[in-house]
């Protein structure tokens, strides 16, 4: 879940798996923003970076082109990013420890060099990295979204368990000054966006992620899908840019998603987002605009995730820096999102906090879990398995 | 000895550092051990993988066990018997293997997935024709990497290395992912096809391009050995297998390196190998008869100096699997008997 297993690839080869990516103005240093991006999920401890793949976050200024029913966001063509590579493992002599080297460079030329777990990161300037093994700061209750999907009724208990206890993930955690992203200085709204892109003679895009639970959750059922309906349209969905989706697939896409929403609307027994008369979700266009979006003009909030999109919709300023911050309860959000649009009753999972909450210091991730516990089943997987039965 | 334009084509497309990605294996591995939840598909796949890169016949025979266990857990899974047929076809158990994958079919397994796993069984045994049925659907249907893979190893397993040729190229360029393992056995799988063929040039490009994306990776490094000793490069073979015979608890590495240090004039170091491969071999052909019929009959024609029990292995071999190579392991074997009845009858 989250964006843990998203697709067939991911699953087979988790080293090139985005998990999560989180954005938020730092709660620590005025003026800087950090990117986090997860990878690997349910790592064992000997895990390490691929040394063939571009770790990338890519940010890009955004404006409000419109509001209302068809909120939507124009996205600029100036952008920034944050390459991360690693060298191979290298053995330390007498040991049977591996380490590993990693370099960032920035879109402007900034290069700054560090090593994997090192707790205290590497500085330069204004920029700051960190990557290496971190506790997962994701949580959610996967057996109720399960039984939730089954049985297409809300079924979370009071007290739920968190699928993801105790689990590890590879992170790296990118701070940057905010005067230093983009070049024109224009604009304090962004879009972010992480990738995993393959290194060498071709350079292919083999994950990305933006917000969180599109691919695991509102892409993944296939038998409401009028179009595709044996599609795993997740794999196609990684290969596209998260700024401008390409025309090939983005009605399928579409299609999907018109099918998927309702599906999710409808959990609570009534209907809070009304189709239009092209059968058209409301939610479809801003969701398939597929990043995170920060306001970095704005202070660190916790609960910012989607607070900005929903502003928009409603035709009102937003209030937050939006974006997503490590401890923000992103599965109970998306279902108060999609189930009832915000209306209430308040929907809760049942979970609402990681193994061990984020520190509001970097690298904010808690340390690693040195014996963590087995490796999930593929939550999407089950899913998708169990509603394509009927 | 190779020209440098096929080495470097060979080492495309870039893919995760071998060590790393064999650090990530067995950080999943270690997950999964923790785990009380044994019987799951995933953890056997990932312990057969290792068991083939790493020669770990331990692995394998862990599998087998967590493959048994999750049958008897899940009797109603179909996911169950492929993994179980998966396994048992390692083991060269294939007429149970087929029976799983019947099961699996019953209990709502898609009859393509099933289909696939008995393509490679069919290969297994030699039944050609029934493997290229399914390969070349597979092929047609969806063509991408693991489809033109199975088909091309099949055209190379079968002897037409020309066609293989082609699509060995036309795979390779399918490959999108960074995971060295599915090219780095797609090479080791060029390399034995060429070293059946008797192109030891051409076999020791793609044993060294599996080995340069994968070093630890233990058939291409004991196949590039055997090159090595075939091209007279005996010291280079031996120090090669050297590190794979203590390492594996494959009887093979210590089997070859017997044999190669026997035709460099190193008799003793050459029994005391061979008596090792021969005590590991005695194990497992106990508890794996028909999995290790095959290389123990080689292994007793060459240092194991037992050309009767050889003939005994492969008639049990060629029983079970009808391809060429069982044949003419046979024949080899019929006729280092008949030569040694000859030389007692002189003596």
């Amino acid at each position: 879940m989250s964006d843990h297993g998203s697709s067939p690839r991911a699953v087979a080869d988790p080293v090139i798996d985005i998990t999560d990516l989180f954005a938020f103005p730092s709660p620590e240093r005025p003026n800087h923003l950090i990117l986090v991006m997860n990878t690997f999920p349910y790592c064992g401890p000997s895990a390490l970076f691929s040394d063939a793949i571009d770790y990338r976050i890519r940010l890009r200024p955004l404006t409000i082109a419109s509001t209302g029913a068809k909120a939507a966001f124009a996205v600029g063509e100036e952008e920034t990013s944050f390459s991360c590579t690693f060298s191979a493992a290298q053995k330390i002599k007498g040991s049977h420890q591996f380490v590993q080297e990693g370099v960032c460079r920035t879109a402007h030329g900034e290069t700054i060099t560090f090593r994997v777990n090192d707790g205290h990161g590497s500085q330069s300037g204004g920029l700051r990295v960190f990557a290496g093994m971190r506790l997962d700061p994701f949580f959610l209750n996967g057996e109720g979204i399960l039984a939730t999907v089954l049985t297409q009724k809300l079924a979370f208990p009071g007290n739920g368990n968190n699928t993801a206890h105790g689990y590890n993930v590879l992170s790296i955690v990118i701070e940057v000054n905010v005067s230093d992203l983009f070049k024109s200085g224009d604009g304090l709204l962004f879009a972010v966006a992480a990738e995993t892109m393959t290194i060498g003679s071709v350079r292919s895009r083999l994950e990305r992620a933006g917000r969180s639970e599109i691919k695991p959750l509102v892409l993944l059922l296939k038998n409401l899908d009028p179009v595709n309906r044996d599609l795993e349209l997740r794999e196609l969905y990684n290969l596209e840019d998260p700024f401008q989706l390409g025309p090939h697939y983005v009605g399928a896409y579409r299609a999907r998603m018109n099918a998927n929403l309702p599906f999710f609307d409808g959990l609570d027994g009534k209907t809070d987002w009304p189709l239009d008369q092209g059968g058209t979700h409301p939610l479809t266009e801003l969701l398939l605009a597929d990043f995170l979006v920060v306001d970095v003009s704005k202070p660190f909030t916790e609960d910012g995730w989607f607070e900005i999109e929903r502003a928009m919709l409603k035709g009102e300023p937003h209030r937050t820096c939006g974006g997503r911050w490590l401890n923000h309860d992103v599965i109970d959000s998306i279902f108060n999102l999609l189930v009832n649009a915000g209306n209430g009753p308040l929907i809760s999972d049942g979970v609402d906090q990681a193994t061990q909450p984020s520190s509001r210091a970097f690298p904010f991730l808690s340390p690693p879990n040195p014996s963590p516990p087995s490796t999930l089943p593929n939550l999407s997987a089950t899913i998708a398995a169990s509603a394509t039965r009927d | 000895m190779f020209g440098s334009s096929d080495v470097s084509a060979a080492r495309e497309p870039r893919t995760t550092d071998g060590t790393i990605a064999l650090l990530n294996l067995q950080s999943q591995i270690d997950v999964y051990e923790r785990s009380a939840v044994h019987g799951q598909g995933a953890f056997v796949e990932l312990l057969m993988l290792r068991a083939h890169l790493l020669g770990r016949i331990k692995d394998a025979e862990w599998a087998n066990e967590l493959a048994e266990a999750g049958v008897r857990q899940a009797d109603a899974d179909g996911a169950a018997f492929v993994t179980r047929a998966r396994v048992r076809a390692t083991f060269h158990r294939f007429t149970e293997a087929l029976r799983d994958l019947d099961e699996a079919e019953r209990l709502g397994v898609r009859h393509d997935v099933a289909d696939n796993e008995r393509a490679t069984i069919f290969q297994a045994i030699g039944r050609y024709a029934d493997s290229f049925v399914i390969r070349r659907t597979a092929a047609d249907h969806l063509s991408n990497f693991e489809t033109l893979g199975a088909l091309t190893v099949l055209h190379a397993e079968s002897g037409d290395t020309a066609t293989a040729e082609i699509l060995f190229d036309k795979t390779r360029s399918c490959y999108g992912v960074v995971c060295p393992f599915p090219i780095a056995m797609l090479d080791f799988q060029r390399g034995r096809m060429w070293m059946t063929a008797g192109d030891l040039k051409q076999a020791r490009i793609w044993f060294e391009a599996a080995c340069f994306r994968l070093p630890d990776y233990a058939p291409a490094q004991g196949h590039l050995a055997e090159v090595d000793a075939a091209l007279g490069e005996r010291k280079a073979a031996i120090n090669r297998l050297s590190e794979y015979a203590v390492s594996s608890d494959d009887p093979d590495y210590a089997a070859q390196l017997a044999r190669i240090l026997g035709e460099n004039g190193q008799p003793e170091e050459a029994i005391r190998w061979s008596t090792l491969a021969l005590a590991r071999y005695n194990v497992l052909l106990g508890s794996h008869p028909a999995a290790f019929a095959d290389h123990a009959a080689e292994f007793f024609l060459e240092s194991g100096n037992d050309p009767e029990r050889a003939l005994e292995l492969a008639n049990m071999n060629l029983e079970l699997r009808k391809t060429p190579r069982a044949r003419e392991l046979v024949a080899r074997a019929a006729e280092a008997v008949r030569l040694r009845c000859h030389l007692m009858t002189q003596e």
